[in-house]
Order: C-alpha cells, then structure tokens, then sequence
C-alpha cells in the first residue's frame, strides 16, 4: 500500500521543482547576467557580484542592525516566555493569545503607529514637552526618527513575538522531573537554569533567533518609515532594483543570491549547534 | 514546589504587553478621531467608519485579501495534506531530502521569495508571449492571448507556494505519531483504500490539518511582501494599500478597518476562551483540556486531538464562498474596464464615480510612488495599465522606448480646449502621445514658525543651517536638479563633472546629517506636522499641505532666486493597451472643462485646460462665497515671468540616466 500512497507525492515533487527550485535558478541567471543600458540585451558577467562592494556600508549596517535586534528580543523574549511557563494554564492561554493578536493588525500599520509616536513633533515629544524634561535638556525635541535605533526598535516590537513562540513552546514542555532531579541533587536555581534549563531550550532559541533575524535583515519597510530613507538596508537595496527609482533586476537578483547564501550558511551552522537537540518548533 | 513571589515576573510581562499593545491602541483611539491626524486629538467621532464603507479602494483592497488568503488556504491545505501523506510513504532519506526543498520558502526571507517568485512569472509571461505568438500565426482555430501580466492569479499562485509548507509541517508529525498498522487493519476488516483514508488517516492527522489551515491563513493575511513583488500593479491587497498610504498620509478609514479585523479576532478569541472555560468545568472529572484556537496556532505541531470544527462544516462553507466569488468575480469580468495609473492623491475620486455611472466603464485607479517607480513597474512586467500620468521627460524616454501607443485625437474633442502653450512641447513635439493633465513648479516649502529668515536659495538646503530639519526629495532627478540650478548649470546637463560635483553637494550635506530624511509623499505628514522645516516639493502639494497644516505650522512656499523646474504631466496609453477604447474615454472625460475644475479645486495642480484655469477664480468664488487667494492662485499657475525662470526637464541619454541611478543609489549607502 504504500507504493500507492507515494504517489500522492508525486505532484508537489514538481510542484516544488517549478515553484521553489526553478525561481531560484532564474534569479540566479538575472544575478549572472546584465542588460546593456543601450540595446537591452543581457550579456553574461560577474559584474553585479563584484561591483557590490560599493554597498559594502548596506551589508554591515543590515547585519549590524538586524543581530542587535535579534540580542534584543531574546532578552525581552527568554525571560517572558520563562516566566509565563511558570504561570498557571488560564495565564498562559491568555498571555498566548495576546502575543499572537497583533499579528492580526497589519504590521504596516503598527509601524505607522510608532512614527506618530518618534516624529520630532510627535506624541513622545510632546509628552516630554509637556512635563518640561525637553526644557529641562534645553532641547526643542530629541531627534527619534530616522536614526538606527528607530530602526531596531521597529524590528524589536514586530519580530518579538517569533522569539517568545518558540522559546515558549520548549520551555512549557520541559520536563520538570529533571529540574527536580537537579534540585535533589544539591543544585541551587542558578546552577540549575545554567545546567539543565537553558541547555534543554536552545532549540528553541535557535528556532526563534533564525525567526527573528532572517525578516530583521531583509526588512524593508520597517528601515523605510522609521528610518526615514537614511538607513538603508539591505531589502530597500533590493526593492530600490526592481520596484524603486533605480530599476536593474539583474543587481537585485546578485543582492538577493548574496543575501540568501548568507542566511542559509548562518542557518546551517545553526543547525550544527542544535544538531541532536529535539527539532525545535517553528511557530 | 514552593511559591515564589511573581510581581516581579509579571511587571516584566506586563510591561512587554505594553510595549506591544501601545501603537495598537493609539491606533485604535485615532480611529474615533474626529480630525484626520494620528497625533492631534480633536474629538471623538464615528465619521472614519462611515467613510470607511464608501471608500472604494480599501473596500476592495480589504476583499481582495480576504480572497486571496482564503483561496490560498483551501488549496494549500488540500495539496499540503496530501503531499505530506505522500511524503510520508516514501523512504526516510527521499523524504528527508524532499523536506529540505519544502523548507526553502520558510527559511528564505520573504523579499528573496517575492523576487524570485516575480521573475520567474515574468520570464514564463516571455516565453510565453512567444510561444503564444507562433501557436497563433500557425493555426486559426484557437486565440491564446499574447500578454500575460502579474495579478491576482500570480499572486494566488504565490500565496500557495509559501502556504504548503506551512501546512506539511504541521500535518507531518501527526503522520508520524500514527500507529502504522491502522489502515492494514482497516483495510483486512474490508475497507477499500479510499474507506481506509477518509475514516482511519484523515480522522487522525486532522487536528495538524486544522493548525496548518490556521497557521496558513494568518501567514496570508500578514503578508506584505511576498504580495508587493507578485501582484503587480492591478491588484492590491490591504497591506499593499496600506504601504502606499504610508508614503503619504494614512487615512483614519485604514484605522478603523483594521481595529474592526482585529476586533472581529479578538471577540473570536473571547468566545473561544468563554467556551474552553465553560468546558473545562466539565470535563474536569476527566482531566482532559482542550487547546485553545491560539494555541493550535502556535503549537500545532503538540496540539491533542480534538473535533474543532465539525466535519464538512469547514468544507461547505468554503464551497459557498468560493461559488459566491466566482459569480461576484465573473460579474465584475465582463464589465468594460479600464486601468489607470497616477500618483497619490492626484484626482479627485468623485470624478472616477462620475466617469463610470456616465459610461459603465469600471476604473480600475492605482497610483506609483515616482516617475522612476512607474518606469520600473513597466519595466517588470508587473503592469497591464492602459493610462499612465507621466511627467514630461519620462515621457520622452517612454516615447524613445517605443512603449506608448499614438492616440487617436478625434476621439478626444477636449484636446482642443488644452492651452496652445501646453501642446507641442519638446517631450512630444509633434503632440501624438499626450495630453496634458496638470503643470506646476518645484519649489521649496518651509515653515516659517522654524527658519528664521525666507529662504531666497537652494543653498538653504546644503549648508546645515537647519541641520536635521531638511527633508530631501527622494528622486534622482528633482534632487541633483535642484543642486545643479544652485551651482548654476541647466538642469539637463549631461555633463558629467557638472553632475558629480551637484551630487557631492548633496553626499556632504548627508554626510553632514543634514537631511532629517528622504521623502517623497511622506513629505505631507513630516511639514503639516511640524516635524520638519525645509523641504523641496511640487507647488499643487503644498497647497493641500496648507489646508492640513497643524496648529502653529505656518507653511509658505517659495521659487529660489536660481530658479526652478516647471513641469507638466500627460495622458498617454501604453503600447498595445488592452482597453484602447476606454482609454480615450476616459482621456476624453478628465481633459473636460467639468473635470479640470473638479480636479484643480481638489488637487490643486493647475490645469492646462484654457477655459477651466480661467473660470477658476470665479467658480471658486461661487462654490465657496469666499474670493480666492490671489497670491495662492499665483503658486498654483504661476504667470508667464515667473515660468520663464523656471526650466523644463528634458530627457537624458541612457548614459547620464544611468549615471544618475548609480549616484542615487551611492547616496542611501
């Protein structure tokens, strides 16, 4: 029987092959070729990889941005989540709930919310305004929008909940015979966090590091509205080449093979790490 | 275990729901505003959500996500089930190197699936097109359309490709837990294979059925990107109209249809709570609980057996929707249509009302973002527009390109009341693509509660006296433009050393962090706000900054002694549009006296049209009992002395354009 039920594979096998596979090997034949400005025509070249290094700076700073939000959001991620598999059930469901709605309101949106909130004449301003902090600095307004930590506090507030998910899920299935054994044996509760806790969640930290920094580095919008077009990131570099001012699909098929690459070379010393651990819970 | 003492715990809870929930409820809050800021109180008032209803373009942006997400889901789910009971019979190491594939979309970021997934539409729409081309020209018989272009469907297909992982993921362990003697045992009782799946296969794994289909559906409707690069340029999902709006002003509407989605969820989660409450009391004896609705979203792959929908119920109800939006969908099919495309907030939409009731022609109205955004769109395929508003010199290079399509002026009478000093001008000197839409100056805007003096100069923006406070054009063209009129040379120089010395004037200014930011419609928000003094922008887009400005913003507008750039827009329809017809139609419609005056008094751009630029004072003095503002009459069609200080930009060659694009893009990094 179940020679006949492999077949049901069978379509999504090509399906996969044209929907997953062969997009990835046309976006690498735009990355190896280029038009002439002239006649249009493309023509074979490494030109698009080696003239990146121009945008050298976009690399580091989306990297840059994108691991300091991901540091963030495990340390606001792993102590709520630790503490809320200490509550009981009717808290958990609750709290559960909560950080999965906001993913119901678009994400634009939120993001929108927080420039109304960072403008230099917006709601945090005048708030200062109004309680004399600003006078008290001599400052007309502190300057939120448009800087790097604009950017990171965007990413922080709309990828947190893909690092609680995961961390959560572990934790609240843990065994607690184990930390009782370790308590038996003489452990006090740092050594027991140390010993036994974290070891046995990194999976899903894994999990929720990769959810988190994968959308950080190639954001696009979030850079956009709360970076104000000055720090540019990696996904505006690409967005700029196919749908922005700046149209050459070929460049953006070399960033978007680069940035893959990367992501998947990170993904896979990932896994090493977490090789042997139970296969971490996405989402 | 002993109890420890949780308040601290909980604060540090307490404070991370802060921190998520704050931007929502401002959100919330604003949507009962009474004016349209998303800063400014000014009373509580339902008024967004009545417009809301009446707002045509996110009503159908709102059903076409709704669509999408729902078809998408089905499919995804019925071909993920499948495919992963397939997967399942095949050996551990074909499976496991299968599931590696199957794990691309999920750990690819989404910008890297929307390209991908974009360029091969496109390049399957060339082959296409050619094949389509010799099947035609062989034979007679049957008339397989040449142009193929991004839409719904592409973007449905996208929806899928991300969707079906998603859904095997979830279904996979469920097959693995099931005891795989079950359906040899069902089949030795006399079932036939069929009888053994739906009674013995499908009972079992339903419950990773169930969070797969959730977990898919959540995915579809929180997508931006994936959607943004595959849809092209017809259709629109919210999100997507939401990031156009973002770069201008956000409409309270968008407020309130998302506090009412995410009020629909959470009453859903309210009564799911009440309802687990209720049964958890009752099964008590039994010590058996029942996951809850988010919990199966979030831990679907643990999540114990339970009948969460009742059997069909979840199919049913998907056949009626997907009957209901065949019969809507094919309605809306054979209506005549045609697609336009414009800039933000660049008609007045009673005027698209009007055209279809007097034609029955639907207007299928999206707007870019710049010249440059649209010449991309074009470019990629993603477009099948039929009327574009270009400005002046990219209709030179869309011209040179050959992708405009000649008009037929006998079809358009109202060409003769355009103003002889808007036809035959140097982006179309025989006058055989165009008609003008609108005209005005590039100029700077600046609040004159934050500068100290008038600015008389471009230089204002350069040299850091008003550091963190200039808001720089985000185009190529208007930003090296303004930098060049300042050193002194033509605005369409192909001079190279002419042109990097105007680009380092505005890298050191950037270098300097002179510029609070690029903007382009964003500008709106960023001056009427007061949260910026200086930026450089159209004459028509201040004038509606104006009415909008915010207590104690004093917004003026001003020609630099250097000059400036005068531009018009046209009409043109694009080579081989699919309504041509329409097309003139509607060119027809919007070059009226009627229409001019309609969109001048909204958008406040001057029109070309002779006879509605003239009439404008008086019809403003008869609607609104009030005169017109000379002085504002003046921004808007500035008089012949002042035009003949201002320069018209002409197009580039291909190696100053491209020129350009490099600069521009080394400014961001």
């Amino acid at each position: 029987m179940r020679n006949k039920r492999a077949w049901f594979a069978f379509p999504y096998v090509i399906w996969m092959a044209l929907f997953v596979v062969v997009p990835i090997v046309i976006m690498a034949v735009y990355a190896l070729t280029a038009a002439d400005p002239i006649t249009n025509a493309a023509y074979p070249t490494l030109g698009n990889f080696t003239g990146m290094g121009l945008y050298l700076n976009v690399f580091l700073r989306s990297f840059w941005l994108a691991i300091l939000a991901t540091l963030v959001c495990l340390l606001i991620g792993y102590p709520v989540s630790y503490w809320m598999a200490k509550e009981g059930p009717r808290f958990q469901r609750l709290a559960m709930a909560l950080i999965m709605l906001p993913m119901w309101m678009n994400f634009l949106l939120r993001t929108y919310s927080w420039m109304s909130i960072l403008e230099n004449n917006g709601l945090l301003n005048q708030l200062l305004r109004a309680t004399g902090l600003l006078d008290l600095l001599g400052a007309d307004h502190i300057q939120m929008i448009g800087t790097p930590g604009a950017v990171v506090l965007g990413m922080v507030y709309n990828y947190l909940p893909f690092m609680i998910l995961p961390i959560y899920s572990v934790i609240v299935k843990l065994d607690g015979s184990l930390v009782e054994a370790a308590r038996d044996l003489g452990a006090d509760g740092v050594r027991v966090f140390r010993r036994v806790i974290f070891p046995l969640s990194l999976p899903g930290i894994l999990s929720g590091v990769t959810m988190v920094f994968v959308p950080s580095v190639s954001t696009f919008a979030i850079s956009n509205l709360l970076g104000g077009g000055n720090q540019m990131m990696l996904g505006d570099l690409i967005e700029l080449q196919f749908l922005g001012g700046a149209y050459n699909p070929h460049l953006g098929a070399a960033i978007s093979m680069v940035m893959m690459v990367i992501v998947v070379v990170c993904m896979v010393v990932m896994n090493h790490f977490g090789e042997g651990e139970e296969q971490a819970v996405m989402l | 275990m002993k109890r420890q003492n949780r308040f601290g715990s909980r604060l540090f809870i307490g404070l991370t729901f802060l921190f998520l929930y704050l931007p929502i409820f401002l959100l919330i809050v604003f949507s009962f505003n009474a004016g349209d800021s998303s800063a400014v109180w000014k009373g509580f008032s339902l008024e967004w959500y009545a417009a809301l209803f009446q707002n045509r373009l996110i009503m159908e942006s709102l059903y076409t996500t709704l669509l999408v997400s729902l078809l998408a889901t089905a499919i995804a789910t019925a071909a993920g089930t499948f495919a992963a009971i397939g997967l399942y019979a095949l050996s551990k190491r074909r499976r496991d190197a299968l599931l590696v594939v199957n794990d691309i979309p999920m750990m690819n970021a989404d910008i890297v699936t929307g390209v991908s997934l974009c360029l091969f539409f496109v390049a399957f729409f060339q082959g296409w097109g050619a094949f389509a081309q010799w099947f035609n020209g062989a034979q007679s018989v049957v008339e397989l359309p040449e142009r193929l272009t991004l839409g719904f469907g592409t973007m449905l297909l996208a929806h899928i490709a991300f969707n079906i992982p998603y859904v095997i993921l979830n279904v996979a362990p469920k097959l693995r837990q099931m005891d795989k003697n079950l359906v040899d045992a069902a089949q030795d009782l006399g079932c036939t294979w069929m009888q053994a799946f739906w009674k013995v296969i499908l009972p079992e794994i339903k419950p990773g059925i169930v969070s797969g289909a959730l977990i898919a559906f959540t995915m579809s409707i929180d997508d931006f990107v994936i959607s943004y690069f595959t849809a092209g340029s017809s259709t629109s999902t919210l999100a997507m109209r939401i990031y156009s709006m973002t770069k201008k002003r956000i409409t309270p509407e968008v407020n309130a249809v998302s506090t009412l989605l995410f009020l629909s969820v959470l009453a859903l989660l309210v009564l799911n709570n009440v309802r687990e409450i209720r049964q958890e009391r009752r099964a008590d004896r039994q010590e058996v609980r029942a996951p809850s609705f988010f919990e199966k979203l979030s831990m679907g792959l643990s999540s114990p057996s339970r009948r969460w929908i009742r059997r069909g119920g979840l199919a049913a109800a998907v056949c009626v929707f997907v009957a209901a939006v065949a019969l809507l969908t094919g309605v809306a099919w054979s209506q005549p249509v045609v697609n336009v495309c414009s800039w933000g907030e660049y008609i007045d939409e009673d005027l698209i009302t009007q055209f279809e009731e007097e034609t029955g022609i639907r207007v299928n109205y999206q707007t870019a973002e710049s010249n440059e955004a649209l010449y991309s769109l074009l470019k990629s395929g993603g477009a099948d527009y039929d009327v574009i508003v270009p400005s002046d010199y990219m209709i030179s290079q869309l011209m040179e390109e050959g992708m405009l399509e000649e008009l037929d002026y006998s079809r358009i009478p109202n060409f003769a009341k355009i103003d002889e000093r808007f036809k035959y001008l140097p982006y179309d000197p025989e006058n055989k693509y165009t008609v003008p839409y609108s005209w005005g100056t590039l100029g700077l805007i600046y609040n004159a509660a934050m500068v100290e003096e008038e600015p008389s100069s471009w230089g204002v923006l350069y040299d850091g006296r008003y550091a963190g406070n200039v808001l720089l054009i985000n185009n190529s063209r208007d930003a090296l433009g303004a930098a060049l009129l300042h050193l002194g040379y033509s605005v369409n120089t192909t001079d190279e050393g002419e042109i990097r010395e105007a680009f380092s004037l505005i890298s050191d200014a950037s270098r300097r962090g002179v510029f609070q930011g690029k903007v382009m419609d964003q500008v709106f928000q960023k001056m009427e706000g007061g949260n910026a003094a200086i930026a450089t922008y159209y004459a028509g887009d201040y004038l509606s900054m104006l009415e909008n400005q915010a207590d104690g913003v004093d917004l003026r507008y001003t020609i630099p002694q250097e000059g400036a750039n005068w531009f018009v827009d046209a009409m043109c329809v694009l080579k081989d549009a699919p309504h041509y017809d329409e097309a003139l139609q509607w060119i027809d419609f919007i070059a009226s006296t009627k229409a001019n005056l309609a969109n001048m008094d909204y958008i406040w751009y001057a029109s070309p049209n002779k006879e509605a630029l003239e009439q404008y004072p008086a019809w403003y003095e008869e609607q609104y009992g009030e005169e017109l503002d000379p002085e504002l009459y003046e921004i808007m069609a500035p008089p012949p002395e002042v035009l003949e200080r201002c320069e018209m930009y002409l197009v580039l060659p291909p190696a100053t354009r491209a020129l350009y694009n490099e600069l521009w893009i080394q400014l961001g990094t």
